[in-house]
């Protein structure tokens, strides 16, 4: 379970001080799958930052009972200098993981290649994408923080991704931040939807995606 | 691959992760810093080394070849190695969080962690390079070897956690000021009639003496000169103050390191 209680976060901005989140209240219990709904601003990815343990509230907390990826996303994670190789090495090592076991499943997940081996600031954002998928499935977390980067990649690693994060992994609980609707009426089975700082819960997906729209 | 066994965390299995954060955050730091290449990583040692050899050898060709009844080289040689690694610790932790924003999208990996790394790979570097350099002296014949090892250690161990403890200080301080983080170079400078290189506590009157001995650095450097000379050079360090500042400092360093990352905006 991951319970965010009352978060506040507030931004250094030229105009002062500014409160992106303003007591924001959730639970996301195991393998259920949430995507989170909001026009640009309204502090998505923040909360998934948050919930990430990337960023740090101004005020409330975040219990977590489960293992919770870093938020899947275009940058972050990986150090740009270092290769794709490099990078694994660090974080089989961070996560206690077999490196050459990982290094297989990398391999034929993210079918990077040669492309490995060169520093990861040269990869295009669909390859930062399969290769940070790939680590993040091989480390097995039960929640995966996903913040658009999914719908990136080509058809054949969509697929992939689906097979392995929504059929092999059923159990597992995610957290999606995403501005296409069809993709989350498809693998969503919770929405909520942020606006002005607050969070409203949703019953159904359809009527948060109703809510977004007339927002 | 199996799924993750239900997290149970004790204070060893928390120790046994730090361990391995830091030991991968050691190795990472020698890949970025130094690349994969050829003999890169041996630039650890090879930096201090060529700035320390450097030094001593300009320092013992325009200098008288005793200063103060103490041989030129070796009081280079036991003062500025010291001074190398307290600068190479400060100067490697400022702005090291938010330069390494991407370490921190890990959970594991805490600011402490960052900085243990960096510090360490300063502090083995510089002591190895100085060890070169030493032994490269008493060879040529420029240089005894230590009268009381023991005294050099200790100095040296005071020395280590001194550093350490002014890279936790700056790394946090940096963070949360910019002003510090403008300053720190210009610091860096200013104390260094304050560290002790350059000077021994016996050269100066004995009324202002005390003023020098409120640097640890100071204290540190007159221990190691103690085990490099001996009985021949007269030494002044004070263990207890020395022990008790610090301890404090690595305390004030570990607390607002606690804190620091509500002060750090991470871009990835």
């Amino acid at each position: 379970m991951i319970r965010c209680v009352d978060i506040v976060k507030d931004f250094h901005t030229s105009s002062g001080m500014k409160r992106v989140l303003n007591g924001v209240n959730c639970t996301i219990q195991r393998s259920e799958k949430w995507g989170i709904l909001g026009h640009n601003g309204a502090g998505k990815s923040t909360l998934l930052r948050i919930i990430g343990g990337v960023d740090v509230p101004t005020s409330g907390r975040v219990e977590v009972d489960m293992s919770v990826s870093w938020p899947l996303a275009f940058s972050g994670a990986f150090q740009g200098s270092l290769s794709g190789l490099d990078n694994l090495r660090f974080i089989a090592r961070i996560y206690n993981r077999n490196y050459d076991e990982m290094r297989r499943f990398v391999d034929d997940f993210a079918e990077l290649g040669q492309h490995l081996r060169e520093p990861v600031k040269n990869y295009s954002s669909g390859m930062k994408a399969r290769l940070a998928f790939a680590l993040s499935i091989a480390i097995e977390f039960d929640c995966y923080l996903i913040d658009e980067v999914i719908m990136v990649g080509d058809a054949r690693f969509t697929e992939r991704c689906r097979r392995e994060l929504f059929e092999k992994r059923q159990d597992r609980a995610l957290v999606i931040v995403s501005h296409s609707m069809d993709y989350i009426k498809d693998v969503c089975d919770h929405s909520m939807v942020l606006q002005g700082g607050k969070m409203t819960i949703c019953t159904s997906v359809q009527e948060g995606v109703d809510m977004y729209n007339n927002l | 691959m199996t799924p993750q066994p239900q997290r149970r965390d004790t204070l060893l299995s928390c120790f046994v992760i730090q361990y391995k954060v830091i030991h991968a955050l050691i190795l990472r730091e020698l890949h970025t810093r130094y690349g994969r290449e050829n003999l890169g990583f041996l630039w650890v040692i090879g930096e201090p080394i060529l700035f320390c050899a450097g030094v001593a050898i300009v320092w013992t060709a325009i200098r008288p070849a005793r200063e103060h009844g103490l041989a030129m080289t070796a009081m280079v040689v036991t003062g500025y190695i010291p001074l190398t690694m307290w600068r190479h610790c400060m100067g490697r932790a400022v702005k090291a969080y938010e330069s390494n924003g991407s370490l921190f999208f890990h959970r594991q990996v805490t600011p402490f962690d960052v900085i243990t790394a960096r510090s360490f790979l300063e502090i083995i570097g510089t002591i190895m390079a100085g060890g070169i350099v030493m032994m490269g002296a008493i060879g040529l014949g420029y240089m005894n070897p230590p009268k009381d090892y023991g005294l050099l250690l200790l100095g040296i161990s005071y020395q280590c956690v001194f550093s350490f403890a002014t890279a936790l200080l700056a790394a946090s301080l940096s963070e949360m000021s910019d002003l510090v983080e403008k300053t720190v170079t210009v610091f860096g400078y200013l104390s260094l009639p304050m560290s002790g290189a350059f000077v021994m506590v016996a050269w100066l009157p004995l009324r202002y003496q005390w003023i020098l001995m409120l640097s640890p650095m100071a204290n540190n450097v007159e221990m190691i000169r103690g085990g490099e000379f001996g009985i021949e050079a007269s030494v002044r360090y004070d263990l207890f103050y020395d022990t008790w500042s610090t301890a404090l400092m690595l305390l004030i360093g570990i607390f607002l390191t606690a804190g620091v990352r509500k002060h750090l905006e991470i871009t990835g």
